[in-house]
């Protein structure tokens, strides 16, 4: 069972996820090498802001194939490109002012269980860094937490009718949250046990 | 002739190379991929925006080293580094501190250094500062159009290095701008790019 971590950035990995990869739980492959190869061996697969979304395209059958069989793929960041048939393009807040980034759980969810999402809402005081949009929510979807007063969601999961599931966080990577001595290892941890299947049944 | 800019793909990207703000600022885009088979001398300016991986630029170097030595603009803005790919460059990168404008009163100490430059009939001090990334020890005859508060360039014109002309910044205002965070970015893309069209390919 092999989660891939899509490494799509220059320089190393996130370091919430160094301790995954060294224990073997996560593959990181560079975006430039992916290969179908890769995505027939994995179960699931995590990518971030810094995906090329461009080049992504090319892995839709790929990806496809690893959903079909029961797969599951974490998506960090805006959504412009369709990779799989249900997902919508990504719509930013127009105007914000501080309401509009108030953050809200929705519904339950194990990768932020015990986390309280206000305390995501603000690093050093300032408030944007968590997300500024939302992914739309497939039909079938659940929104896990809303983004400003019409509870936007900006954190959901979909289980795909054909197969797989899918999670979105429209934002800045879930694994870098809170700064410093914030719960973003802990985030990190869950979104590889989520990937494979530990969490989340 | 015309503007290429390179197109590495992410959301940041696309939003600021394909979205209707500024799409009619480039004639043509091209992914790093796809650079060996583009005809550079075709264009007047080569940008390449922040955070292009530089592993997707090694192997363009010569060619980019060649497009500069035909008389070749090209423009490298910040996290991108530029220094594995581009002639000349010397950073220094720093810590970031996003939060320098908490404090009352306080000064990033971000400075234009050339007020007289045609680009500064677009772009005001508070255009150029939000915040830092490193900055640079250009070589001798280097035109710096913005510095830092130790004043070191964060943004010059580099015309001795190669026959060509490079506008290097450690300015980052694609990813943010392209991220919808940081309205200062845009406030720079909505100067830079039309002065770019303007100093290097009027029509």
């Amino acid at each position: 069972m092999t989660i891939l971590f899509i490494h799509s950035h220059y320089g190393p990995l996130p370091a919430p996820y160094e301790a995954a990869v060294a224990d073997g739980r996560l593959l990181g492959v560079r975006e430039v090498e992916l290969t179908s190869d890769h995505f027939e061996a994995a179960t699931g697969l995590i990518t971030t802001t810094h995906l090329d979304q461009v080049g992504f395209l090319a892995c839709r059958p790929a990806l496809t194939r690893l959903l079909d069989r029961g797969g599951r793929w974490f998506f960090n960041g805006h959504l412009l490109r369709i990779f799989v048939e249900g997902l919508g393009i990504y719509e930013p807040i127009r105007g914000a002012r501080r309401p509009d980034y108030v953050l809200t759980r929705l519904n339950p969810h194990a990768i932020f269980d015990g986390i309280e999402q206000r305390s995501l809402e603000e690093n050093r005081g300032v408030a944007g860094f968590y997300g500024r949009g939302h992914n739309p929510l497939p039909g079938g979807g659940l929104a896990v937490n809303g983004i400003g007063p019409d509870l936007l969601p900006i954190d959901w999961e979909w289980r795909r009718p054909a197969g797989g599931r899918i999670f979105s966080h429209a934002g800045n990577d879930l694994g870098g949250m809170g700064g410093e001595g914030g719960p973003g290892a802990l985030l990190a941890e869950r979104v590889v046990s989520w990937c494979e299947g530990r969490i989340g049944s | 002739m015309s503007i290429l800019a390179v197109h590495p793909g992410a959301y940041y990207h696309i939003e600021s190379l394909e979205g209707a703000r500024y799409a009619g600022c480039f004639d043509r885009l091209v992914r790093p991929e796809d650079l060996a088979a583009e005809r550079l001398e075709e264009h007047k300016v080569v940008l390449i925006p922040c955070r292009t991986p530089a592993d997707r630029m090694l192997a363009h170097r010569a060619r980019l080293a060649d497009y500069l030595g035909n008389g070749g603009t090209i423009v490298a803005t910040g996290e991108s580094e530029s220094q594995l790919f581009l002639p000349g460059i010397t950073f220094t990168p720093q810590p970031t501190n996003f939060w320098w404008w908490l404090t009352p009163g306080a000064d990033l100490g971000v400075r234009i250094a050339a007020p007289g430059h045609a680009l500064f009939r677009r772009l005001a001090q508070r255009d150029v500062t939000w915040h830092l990334h490193g900055w640079f020890d250009p070589p001798p005859g280097v035109e710096v159009l913005a510095v830092n508060g130790e004043g070191r360039p964060i943004l010059y014109v580099d015309e001795v290095t190669t026959r060509g002309r490079m506008i290097i910044t450690s300015l980052d205002p694609f990813y943010h701008h392209g991220s919808h965070f940081m309205p200062a970015t845009t406030r720079f893309l909505d100067g830079f790019l039309p002065w770019m069209r303007e100093e290097f390919d009027p029509r």
